[in-house]
């Protein structure tokens, strides 16, 4: 659904069916979950160990977690006018009259675009070991970001292509990832990228049926679960039995 | 091909595992061996170890005997965590 009145020709979406009006949210916040607890704890590992890989891996999931927040506040603007009647929702309503549903809609989608794209262009960056001192390839690739972003505000099918052009080369990194470690972690994280880069294919078509949104939606959750598990099992890890020698 | 160059971390995790295989208990002379490090830079790594509480230097029957601590095997665990995330997620 698109909601015209919407200021600088920004384009206000709406794809789920009324049925399915946040739910949709609640998987989104199963994505923030997964990514605040990959944030947090590859930042612990940069603290801990000083390498920068961590903080760029940190910084990408950081980013992804601002895209998906954008997302559930650019949809739950549309889906729940009645905030706005809430004690404090009706006096920031108050302060901030010009912003419209639709207007916050608009907003938090070119936010979610730009911040998805960044998040996925990092982890790109890193898992295709790109040397970080090629500046002129990074300020290329941001450039790319800008304009992709800019450009699937019209065309928003574009960002879709895009994040599945994105996704289809960091699964395929993760394919030879996992050809080279064999571990059963890697195998959770290269299926849990597959199954996200499925969903994207998915969204590519949500024009065409607001069943296929709920289809890529739980998709989505369920790459995000799958991306949940080695986290999961890295931490069960118990340490060795050991005696203490006196 | 050359092997990577080992990071201090992995040094001082590759020291630990000396350790912990002979049950918490090593010679110095072993751990030379095991640690694959000159012997001034396993001192210096000794040091650090001893300063850091993970292991302590004793006397056993008037040998020399390093000893890991518990303080030793939460790094060492704490490591393996980083290495296999840093592993399964292509780092």
């Amino acid at each position: 659904m698109l909601f015209d009145n919407v200021p600088y020709g920004l384009p206000s979406y709406i794809f789920s069916p009324k049925w399915f009006y946040g739910f949709d949210s609640i998987i989104e916040s199963v994505a923030v979950i997964v990514s605040i607890l990959l944030v947090y704890y590859s930042y612990k590992c940069f603290k801990l160990t000083h390498e920068n890989r961590y903080l760029y891996f940190s910084t990408a999931f950081l980013s992804l977690t601002f895209a998906f927040l954008a997302k559930i506040i650019g949809t739950l603007a549309i889906y729940k006018p009645k905030i706005t009647r809430s004690a404090v929702g009706s006096s920031i309503h108050e302060t901030f009259n010009t912003l419209t549903p639709s207007y916050i809609n608009a907003v938090a989608f070119v936010v979610f675009i730009f911040f998805m794209l960044l998040g996925f262009m990092i982890l790109f960056l890193i898992i295709s070991r790109l040397t970080w001192k090629n500046q002129r390839i990074l300020a290329l690739l941001v450039y790319f970001v800008f304009l992709a972003t800019w450009i699937s505000t019209i065309h928003y099918q574009l960002f879709y292509v895009t994040t599945f052009v994105l996704l289809s080369l960091i699964t395929y990194s993760y394919y030879r990832n996992y050809q080279e470690i064999k571990s059963v972690n890697a195998r959770f994280v290269l299926f849990a990228f597959s199954i996200i880069l499925i969903s994207q294919a998915f969204f590519i078509f949500i024009i065409y049926s607001r069943t296929v949104y709920v289809l890529a939606e739980l998709i989505q959750l369920l790459g995000f679960i799958y991306l949940l598990i080695p986290f999961v099992l890295i931490f069960k890890k118990k340490p060795k039995k050991h005696k203490l020698v006196k | 091909m050359s092997e990577k160059r080992r990071g201090k971390l992995e040094i001082i995790a590759d020291i630990l595992r000396s350790i912990q295989s002979k049950n918490g208990r090593i010679k110095p002379t072993h751990l030379l061996y095991k640690s694959n490090l000159s012997h001034a830079k396993l001192k210096e790594y000794i040091d650090v170890l001893m300063k850091k509480g993970m292991i302590e230097e004793k006397q056993e029957k008037g040998k020399k005997m390093f000893l890991m601590k518990e303080l030793g095997y939460k790094f060492l665990l704490e490591f393996e965590r980083i290495k296999e995330f840093s592993d399964s997620f292509g780092l």
